[in-house]
This record gives C-alpha cells, structure tokens and sequence, in this order.
C-alpha cells in the first residue's frame, strides 16, 4: 500500500496548479449557465496532458488525479474522456474533444466533439460526426450540451473492448464528480464561514457544520475509490466509484444549495457551476441503478448463489 | 501510489488466519455471547496467552516489552483479522493498542513492571473508567474524586456504560482531583480494592458488555497515580492518538455483506433495491477501508494524521450503518435466529457511532480542523 504521491506525480501536479490559476474564479460579470473557454483545453493539449495516462511515470492514477483537480475548477472543459478513456480504446489515439450520447439524449460536449461514443444499453459504437451532424442544446446544465441532428454512421466495438470503455467511463465520471464536489464544498464553505445570520456566521451553527463535515467525508472517500478504480482498471471498483460519485453528489447537490440559500439560486453566485455539472452526471450510464447493476454483477460473484 | 499489499504483508495476514483457524474453536462463529460476556472473557486469556508465544499478541511493541518493532500496518492487519474473526482477543485489544503503550510513556517504573509484563503475556483485562451519568462526550464534566488523604487517595463516585469492568483485575480510571479540566488525574485500580461495586446492566449489545461501577471511599496508595495530578487530558490526548483510527469495523462489515448477499442469492432474492442497497453499503466499506489505509500509511512514514483521521473514523460509522440497514431490511430473519453472525455483527455494529466517543464529536473535529469552519461559540 502506498498512498502518496510519487516525486514525478508531485510535478506534475504542480505544473496543473500553475496552469489552472488563471481559471481559479469565475469573472464577475459572467452570469451565464455555462462557464466555458476554449483557452483551459487548448493549454491542456500543448502541454500534452491529455497524454498523461499512456507516460509510464504518470498512469492513469496521475490522469484520474488529473481531471479531478481540473474539475474543481468553475470553468467546464472536455478532459475527463481525453484523459481517461481515450487512452484505453484499441485506436488511443483518436481525435478529441470526445462525447458521449447515451440512448440518443443530449449530451456534454456532443456539439463539437470530433470522437463520439454512442452508448445504448451494453452496446458502444465509436463515431466521427461530421458538420451538421450534431448541434448545442439550450440547458440549465453548466456544460456546453448537444445532441446529434441524425442518426449518423458508427462503428460497433467489440464487447470486450466495449466493456473497457464502459470501465473507464465510470472512472472518468467518478473522477470528474469527485473534483466537481469538492468544488461545490469549498465553495459552500467559504460562503457559510462569512454569511452571518443571528448576529453570528451560519457555519458556527452545528446543524450545518455536520452536514457539511459529513459531505467532506464522503468526498474524501470517494477521492480514494476514484483512485483505486484508475490504478486498477478493475470493472468492479469502477462500478463502486461511480455509484459513490452520483450517490455522494445527489446528497452534495442538496446539502450545498441548501446552505447557500436564495445566493445559491443567483447566477452571480459560482454555486452552480459545480452542482449544474454535478447534476448532468448523476444520469450517465444508467444512473445509480446502473451503476449497482454492475457492482452486483462484479463485487459480489465470489458470493455463494 | 499501490493500493496492493506486499509480500511480507500478504504472509503476515496468512500467519494470524492459520492461527485463527488453528486456536478458535469449531462453534466459535456461532456463539451468541458478546465479547465481553464472561466466557469469552475467560476464553481471551487462553487464546491471547497463545496469541503471545507465537508472537502475534503486541507484535508492534518495543523490544524492551517483548514486542518486534513491527511497523502500523502490521498492527492493522492484526486488528483486521482479529476484529473479522470476532476479537477473540475480547478487553484485551484494548491492552495492546493503548492502555500499554500509555503505561510505557507515563507509567513510573514500578508501575511499568507491575502491569506491562502480564499484559503481554496476554493474562489480564483492564476496563476504561472514563463515562459517567453526567459526563459522556463532556468528559471534562466528570464528578467522580480522588482526595488526597496523607499518602493515600480516596475515591468516590461512579463511572457507567463501562466495558469489561465484570472481569478486568485493573482499571484505568479517571478521577477529580481539583476543579476544571485540568483538576483531573489518572488512576491505576485494582478491581478488587474493598468499596468497588460492579453492576452489569443488560443491554440490546449482548451479555457484558455494559456496567455501572460504584467507588465508596475506595482508598488506592499515591502510587496508584499515573503520571502527575492533572495530567489526564494531555495522557488521553496521546492515548486517543493510539486509537485514533480506532477498530477495523468496516472489516467485519464487508465480510458480512458479502455474507448477508449470499444468503439472498441462495434464496433467489438478489435484485432490484436489494441490489443498490448492496452496493451502497458495499461502496461505504471500502471507501473506509481505503480511508483507513491511508491513515495508517501516513503513520507508517511517521506523518502526522490531522483531523482526516477524524474522517476515517466517520468513515467507518458510515460503513457499519450502511450494513447493519442492509442487513435488517433485506435478511431480516438473520436477528431471528436464522444467522447468528450476523445476529453477532449487528450488536457490534450498533455501538460503532457511539464507543470510544461520539460519531458527533467527530464531526465537529472535521468542521473545525479539517474544514476550517469557524468555532461554535460556548
């Protein structure tokens, strides 16, 4: 067992740190649903980050660490399917941004991805939409949605391959999540710790301080399958850590927007930027339904039946 | 990072499991007495005393006490497996995680002769004299006193909810001895000094684990005192740092998960809410177990653990909860009489919230150190 960092994952850490300081805070007078900006991708892909998982110093324990820390960032950006699932496709090399559509329905990132993964039930086809195949979709979700405009041509992968990347899937959104409800903490945090109500900050009051200790514990936790699930690549802790996600950011959407009040609801406020991609997530692949599906089918086989 | 166990940590987890299946007995599994009821009190100084000669009582101890040295994650996997199998080491784990190593601290030597030695021979039961009526998770509110009387102390007063105390020769007593939070001492006391009254009190945990203990001018020598007048809080701070992490609970709890989730399968019930619950409580257990690990891998490299020890700990509680849920809604016959283990996990678990302080208190560290909240004010 080994929980800390390695010196070469240390660097690399310090060196998204540095390249994530200039999108730490949402401009003040944006009060869009969507905080986007090509600018956070375009320095990602120069500096070869979307690669990590393949560099055998880094893995994609240092990828899944990766898209957490960039997903407590407000700004929302395609990484989480560039660094994690990308690299364990047969072809690791295809053209990104990637997309997900699950059973036709608008999806994150759909508009303007160049890979799209077509999920429907235990099928995964791969496709490249071309102009026109696809368009943005007005949404209350804080991520760029789309959807395809037809049925396009796709190619089915393998079911071994197929079941690869619905691993890996899980592990992308586990790993984004995680970063999303941290970010949501944090934020809740900061806001409760100066909000005075009854002539004292609402964060001294206990009915808050342990639903928010407990949010931070689930989050904590959920940190470590996330990094379990990346380091072995295992369907089953895939599955966990992708329950947790939705079950922990379910009870994360809530306790936040809860404790921000009327704040929470304003546009001004970053809240949402968080738990509104949160939010887009809780459905992927089946939801927690999905998600128990699989951990029964792959946590518990050893079980006598 | 590697969330794999080593080779030498793999062939020390296979020592202890051949030692289980070598010294407990057959029906060992099925019994329904707590582990503090009387006989498996007398049944843990048989199997630690065992547990001693082959070296896997206090294999993390200092060389100077018999012990090897071994490093957290020995005494971890040792906690795991005892703790999975039941703790047949009943009281005494409490001996070999923190009432020895305290002693080996604050204890004067005569103190440390007296006690240590038989503690790693795996003989005696101590019980912990902290709670009373008044005092729980206040435990700076405590009453009971000790009043210097020449070279004596004498005690009045009355601890409750104390495990073990039916059995154990020796306890490990909190006491008054002036006003405030810094008025309070610790005690070495025979059990059987003249004017102690044990009374168990029944309880839904099991047979002996609970009791109310009466002191009526119980009168100890001033040797009896360990460390110095008022030193208490600051030698339960280090004691509670032993145990800060405190038992492997989510262990157990997995294993009887697993346990609960075949015995649906082999009733053809494994679907539907049975199936998410199941992997509710299942990813609660490892999300402990994984916090845990991480603990006590900042232990191992003699870090310092913080208020995230604190999170573990909930961690665990979360676990436990989540399983013991499972349990009763989905195989509600196994508190029937249908699994006597899991009828056994369950009284354990419900204490896991509650023992070794409050989930609450927990929660309050974790707001204050962890997230910086500010203080509630008192």
């Amino acid at each position: 067992m080994d929980f800390q960092l390695s010196d070469d994952q240390s660097v690399l850490m310090t060196a998204l740190d540095g390249l994530a300081e200039r999108f730490q805070s949402k401009p003040t007078e944006h009060h869009g649903f969507v905080l986007f900006n090509e600018e956070l991708e375009q320095e990602l892909a120069q500096g070869e980050f979307f690669d990590i998982a393949i560099v055998p110093d880094f893995g994609a324990v240092s990828a899944a660490m990766a898209v957490e820390k960039l997903a407590r960032l407000p700004y929302a950006a395609e990484i989480a399917l560039s660094m994690l699932v990308r690299p364990h496709l047969r072809d690791g090399a295809l053209p990104r941004p990637f997309a997900v559509v699950e059973n036709g329905r608008p999806g994150r990132f759909v508009a303007n991805a160049k890979t799209l993964l077509l999920v429907e039930g235990d099928q995964v086809s791969l496709a490249h939409p071309e102009a026109g195949d696809a368009e943005a979709v007005e949404s209350i979700y804080a991520y760029p949605m789309g959807a395809l405009t037809k049925q396009i041509s796709a190619t089915p992968l393998p079911a071994d391959e197929a079941e690869t990347v619905r691993t890996w899937l899980r592990v992308a959104l586990a790993a984004e999540a995680c970063g999303l409800i941290h970010g949501a903490i944090d934020s809740t945090v900061e806001h409760i710790s100066v909000r005075k109500q009854f002539g004292r900050p609402i964060g001294t009051f206990q009915a808050l301080r342990h639903r928010m200790a407990e949010c931070a514990t689930l989050a904590g936790g959920l940190r470590w399958l996330v990094l379990k699930a990346a380091a072995t690549g295992d369907a089953g802790d895939a599955a966990l850590a992708a329950f947790q996600a939705q079950d922990v950011g379910t009870r994360v959407c809530y306790e936040t927007h809860q404790m921000l009040g009327a704040m929470g609801m304003t546009l001004e406020h970053p809240l949402h930027l968080w738990t509104y991609r949160i939010k887009a997530l809780l459905s992927d692949l089946g939801g927690r339904g999905g998600q128990a599906d699989a951990v029964g089918r792959t946590c518990f086989e050893a079980d006598a039946s | 990072m590697d969330f794999g166990w080593n080779a030498e940590q793999e062939r020390f987890r296979a020592t202890v499991r051949a030692f289980l299946k070598d010294n407990l007995p057959a029906d060992w599994e099925t019994q329904a007495e707590g582990p503090g009821s009387h006989k498996q009190t007398a049944f843990s100084r048989v199997f630690c005393a065992k547990l001693a000669e082959a070296g896997l009582l206090i294999p993390h101890w200092p060389k100077q006490w018999g012990g090897r040295e071994a490093d957290p994650w020995t005494a971890f996997i040792l906690a795991e497996e005892m703790w999975m199998a039941g703790e047949p080491r009943g009281g005494q784990y409490m001996n070999v995680n923190w009432i020895g190593p305290t002693l080996m601290r604050y204890g004067s030597e005569a103190q440390q002769q007296r006690y240590i030695p038989p503690m790693a021979r795996g003989e005696v039961i101590w019980c912990q004299g902290f709670s009373e009526p008044e005092a729980g998770s206040d435990l700076a509110s405590l009453r009971t006193k000790a009043e210097k009387n020449g070279d004596t102390y004498v005690i009045n007063g009355q601890k409750i909810w104390t495990s073990y105390a039916g059995d154990a020769e020796t306890c490990f007593l909190l006491a008054r001895t002036s006003p405030g939070k810094s008025g309070i001492s610790i005690f070495l006391l025979p059990m059987d000094t003249p004017g102690i009254i044990v009374r168990q009190i029944p309880s839904v945990i099991g047979e002996g684990d609970i009791h109310e203990v009466f002191f009526d001018d119980v009168t100890l020598p001033e040797t009896a005192l360990l460390g110095q007048e008022g030193q208490a809080w600051e030698i339960s701070r280090y004691s509670l740092q032993l145990e800060r992490v405190g038992i492997p609970r989510f262990a157990l709890a997995s294993r009887m998960l697993h346990r609960a989730v075949g015995r649906l399968k082999q009733a053809g019930r494994f679907e539907g809410d049975a199936v998410t619950q199941a992997a509710r409580a299942n990813a609660a257990c490892e999300a402990a177990r994984l916090y845990n690990y991480s603990i006590i891998d900042q232990r191992a490299r003699n870090l310092s653990t913080g208020p995230e020890a604190s999170a573990a700990r909930y961690c665990t509680v979360m676990a436990e909860r989540a399983v013991g849920e499972f349990v009763v809604e989905h195989n509600a016959d196994a508190l029937a009489g249908a699994d006597p283990m899991l009828l056994a996990h369950h009284q354990r678990a419900i204490v896991a919230g509650i023992a070794s302080g409050a989930a609450e208190i927990q929660l309050n560290i974790i707001a204050t150190e962890f997230l910086q909240l500010p203080r509630e004010p008192r």
